[in-house]
C-alpha cells in the first residue's frame, strides 16, 4: 500500500460557520447497514475500545461492511481511533473543549489526510479525501472518510471529535456542593424531581446540545464509580429510569458500561 | 428515528433541475484532450491577447449530447431491489477485480477507492429511497419491491463499464464533484476541481478576515474551470466585494457559469471569456485580489499522468509548457497591472520547486512589485501555493 499517513500541524480556520449540523445519513449506507446488520440504529456514534476495525461511527462502519470491508487499509484506519486510555481515566476539563467553537476546537487539533505517492494537485484524481483529526490535549483521534469532499469530511471529523471528547474526558466533580448543570437536566426524562420546568423539553439523541448532556453525566457517573443508583438519587430519578436513558444511547450506554468495567460493576442492559 | 431519505442538496435545487438538461445539452463537444496539438494549445493560450484565438477545432460533426449531472435529474426510472442488488454486486467485483492494477500502473484508483465510488453513486442515483424498505424487502425476502432513481438499471451497467475499462473520472460519470461544502457540476472539458484547490479559498478567507477593504473589493478567479474557486471567494465575502471569473474555454464559461447560477450569484460573479489578463480590461489598478490555478503540468510528464486525468481531462487545463510555468509566469508578470495597492494575489503551483521559483523571480525579477511572497502548503504538506501583497 503506497498511502501513507502526513500529519501537519495546520492552525488555520477550518469552516466559514460554526456549528453545523450532523453530516445526513444519505440512503445508500443504510442499505449498506441492512446488508450487514438489520439492527444498527442510524445515528449513533459508537466510541471505540480500542478495538481494531471500523468502530468511528455506524455509518462509516456500513460503509465498511457493505464495500470490502476486510481491506487493510480500512483496519488501519480504524485503529487510529483509540480510547483516551478508557472512559474514567484523565481529567482535562474536557468541558471547556466543548464549549470551543469549531475554529477554536480546531485550533488544537493536528490534522492529517491521506497522501498518496506522486504530485497531487492537477496530477491527481483520486478521491482520496480522508481526514484524521488529533487533538493534541487529550490525543483523542477522530477522522472521516467517508464523503466526497475534503471539507465535509472535515466538519464530520470534528463533530465526531465533540462526540468522542464528551465520552472520553471526565471532568472531576465536587460531590459535596453537586447541582447539575443545566445541559445535564435537559437531557433527563420530565419526571426528574431536580428537573424544574424551566428546562424546557427533555432533549434527545438527534439535538446536538445532547452530547454535552452526556458528557455531564459520565462525569457524575465517574464520580459515583459507575453507580447508576446513586447518580439517580442526586437527579431526582428512579435507578429504572436512569438505566432506561442510559440504555436509549448506544454511545452513552457503551461509555457507562466501559466505566462500569472498569470499576468491576456489571454492564447494564 | 427517522432516516434521512435523499440527500439534502437535492432539495436545495429543485426548481433548477428542469432547465438544466436543455442547458447541457447546448454545450459544445468537449475538445478532445489528447488528440490536441500542443504547440498550437500553447499558441492559442499564451498569444491571444496579440491575436484573436481561432475557434476551436470541431471534431464532431453533430454535437454529442450531453446528460445532466445524475443528481439533477428526475427520478423517473424504477428498479426492483433484487435488480439493483444484482447490478451492484457485479459492479462491486469488477471493482475487485481491478485490485492495485490501477494503482500500480499510473498511480490509480485502486478497488477500495473504487468501491467507495460505488456507493456514491448509489447516492446520486437512488431517489427518496426509503432504507427501511430495503431492510423490510430483504428481511421478507421480498425482491420485488421498487425504489425509484435517477437512471435506469442498464446506464448504471454502462456508467460503470466505463469507469472501469475506459477509466473515465467517475465524477463526469455522476457529473458533479464535491467540493468545499459545494456541489458543482462538470462535464468532459471542464476540470474537475481538485481538494488541494479548497486551500485557497481559505487563504483567501484568512485576509479578508483582517482587511475589510479587500473583502469589499473586486476579486479575480483567472481559469476558473467549473467555477470553483469564484464560487467558493463569492460566499465567503457574504454581502460584500464582486467576483470576476474568467476562462478561455468556452466548456469551462458555460459550466462556470451554470454553477454561479446554481448557487445564485449571478448578482456577484461575472464570469468572462478570454485569455487570463484579457478579460480585466477596464479594471486594471483596481484588483483587490487575484487567484489562479493556471496549468501548471510540465507537458513531458502529460502522457505519464493517471488515466482519469490525461486520457479525459481537458489537456489546455493541464499543460503548463516545458517547465509548467509558462502561464504562472504570464499571471505573474501581469499581476501587478491589474492589482490595486495593498491587494493580494494567490496562485497554485506543481510543487515546492514551482513555488520556490516564483518566490524568488517575484522577489528578484520584479522588485518593488509585490511584498509579503510566501508559500502555503496544502494538506498533504506539499509547498503548493505562493501568496503576497501589491506594494503599496
Ligand atoms: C487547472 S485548471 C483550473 C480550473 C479551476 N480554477 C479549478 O481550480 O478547478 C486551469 C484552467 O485554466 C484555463 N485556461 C487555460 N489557458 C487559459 C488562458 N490562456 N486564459 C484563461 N484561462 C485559461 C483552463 O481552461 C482551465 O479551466
Amino acid at each position: 500500500m503506497k498511502i501513507s499517513m502526513a500529519i501537519q500541524s495546520l492552525r488555520r480556520s477550518l469552516l466559514p460557520g460554526t456549528a453545523r449540523s450532523p453530516p445526513s445519513l444519505s440512503s445508500f449506507p443504510k442499505l449498506s447497514g441492512f446488508a450487514v446488520s438489520a439492527s444498527v440504529r442510524p445515528r449513533a456514534i459508537v466510541a471505540a475500545s480500542a478495538a481494531p476495525g471500523w468502530r468511528t461511527g455506524e455509518r462509516t462502519r456500513r460503509w465498511g461492511g457493505f464495500c470490502s470491508g476486510n481491506s487493510e487499509h480500512d483496519k488501519a484506519l480504524g485503529s487510529c481511533f483509540y480510547s483516551n486510555g478508557g472512559a474514567a481515566s484523565s481529567n482535562y476539563g474536557g468541558c471547556s473543549y466543548l464549549e470551543l467553537s469549531d475554529e477554536g476546537l480546531m485550533k488544537q487539533c493536528e490534522m492529517g489526510t491521506f497522501k498518496t505517492s506522486g504530485p497531487g494537485g492537477q496530477h491527481r484524481n483520486k478521491r482520496e479525501s480522508a481526514v484524521r483529526l488529533k487533538h493534541i490535549p487529550t490525543g483523542i483521534i477522530a477522522q472521516a472518510v467517508e464523503d466526497r469532499s475534503q471539507h465535509k469530511n472535515r466538519a464530520s471529523a470534528l463533530l465526531r471529535l465533540r462526540t468522542l471528547l464528551a465520552l472520553k474526558v471526565r471532568n472531576a466533580v465536587n460531590l459535596e456542593a453537586y447541582s447539575p448543570p443545566k445541559e445535564l437536566l435537559q437531557i433527563l426524562p420530565l419526571k426528574s424531581t431536580v428537573r424544574g420546568s424551566d428546562c424546557g423539553p427533555q432533549i434527545g439523541p438527534n439535538n446536538p446540545k445532547f452530547m454535552l448532556g452526556v458528557q455531564a453525566l459520565l462525569d457524575l457517573l465517574s464520580a459515583f464509580e459507575g453507580s447508576v443508583s446513586e447518580a439517580a438519587k442526586l437527579l431526582g430519578l428512579s435507578t429504572g429510569a436512569l438505566s432506561r436513558l442510559i440504555l436509549s444511547d448506544d454511545s452513552l450506554r457503551l461509555a457507562v458500561n466501559e466505566l462500569r468495567a472498569s470499576k468491576g460493576l456489571k454492564p447494564l442492559k | 428515528m427517522k432516516p434521512t431519505v435523499r440527500p439534502s442538496f437535492v432539495r436545495a435545487w429543485p426548481c433548477i433541475a428542469s432547465d438544466f438538461s436543455t442547458f447541457f445539452l447546448r454545450l459544445p463537444p468537449p475538445p478532445l484532450a489528447h488528440a490536441r496539438n500542443i504547440a498550437q494549445i500553447r499558441h492559442r493560450r499564451i498569444h491571444s491577447s496579440l491575436s484573436p484565438p481561432p475557434p476551436p477545432p470541431l471534431l464532431a460533426s453533430s454535437p454529442p449530447s450531453v446528460p445532466p449531472p445524475l443528481f439533477l435529474r428526475p427520478p423517473k426510472y424504477t428498479t426492483t431491489v433484487a435488480d439493483l442488488l444484482e447490478w451492484h454486486s457485479w459492479a462491486k467485483s469488477l471493482a475487485a477485480s481491478v485490485g492495485s492494477s490501477f494503482e500500480d500502473s499510473d498511480n490509480g484508483p485502486d478497488s477500495r477507492l473504487l468501491c467507495r465510488e460505488l456507493n456514491w453513486l448509489m447516492e446520486d442515483v437512488l431517489d427518496g429511497f426509503d432504507p427501511s424498505l430495503m431492510h423490510k424487502a430483504v428481511a421478507r425476502d421480498d425482491p420485488d419491491v421498487i425504489v425509484s432513481s435517477r437512471a435506469d438499471v442498464q446506464e448504471l451497467y454502462r456508467l460503470w463499464k466505463q469507469r472501469i475499462e475506459e477509466r473515465r473520472p467517475f465524477q463526469y460519470i455522476v457529473g458533479c464533484e464535491h467540493w468545499r461544502d459545494l456541489i458543482l457540476c462538470v462535464r468532459e472539458g471542464v476540470l474537475i476541481p481538485r481538494p488541494e484547490t479548497e486551500i485557497i479559498v481559505d487563504l483567501v478567507g484568512d485576509v479578508i478576515s483582517k482587511d475589510q477593504g479587500l473583502r469589499e473589493g473586486l476579486w479575480a478567479d483567472l481559469g476558473t474551470g467549473s467555477g470553483a474557486i469564484a464560487i467558493g471567494i463569492a460566499k465567503i465575502l457574504g454581502d460584500y466585494g464582486s467576483v470576476i471569473a474568467t476562462d478561455l474555454s468556452p466548456v469551462a464559461i458555460q459550466v462556470a457559469s451554470f454553477n454561479v447560477e446554481r448557487y445564485s450569484l449571478q448578482e456577484k460573479i461575472e464570469v468572462r471569456e478570454g485569455s487570463w489578463l484579457d478579460p480585466l480590461k477596464g479594471v486594471e489598478g483596481k484588483v483587490a485580489g487575484l487567484v489562479s490555478n493556471p496549468p501548471y503540468i510540465p507537458s513531458d510528464d502529460i502522457g505519464g499522468l493517471q488515466a482519469e486525468v490525461g486520457r479525459h481531462e481537458p489537456r489546455l487545463a493541464l499543460d503548463g509548457g516545458a517547465e509548467g510555468m509558462d502561464d504562472l509566469l504570464h499571471l505573474c508578470n501581469g499581476a501587478a497591472s491589474m492589482l490595486k495597492p495593498g491587494s493580494f494575489f494567490a496562485f497554485e503551483t506543481n510543487g515546492e520547486k514551482q513555488c520556490k521559483f516564483l518566490v524568488d523571480y517575484m522577489q528578484n525579477q520584479l522588485p518593488g512589485s509585490f511584498c509579503n511572497v510566501n508559500t502555503a502548503s496544502d494538506f498533504a504538506g506539499t509547498q503548493r501555493f505562493v501568496t503576497g501583497f501589491r506594494n503599496g
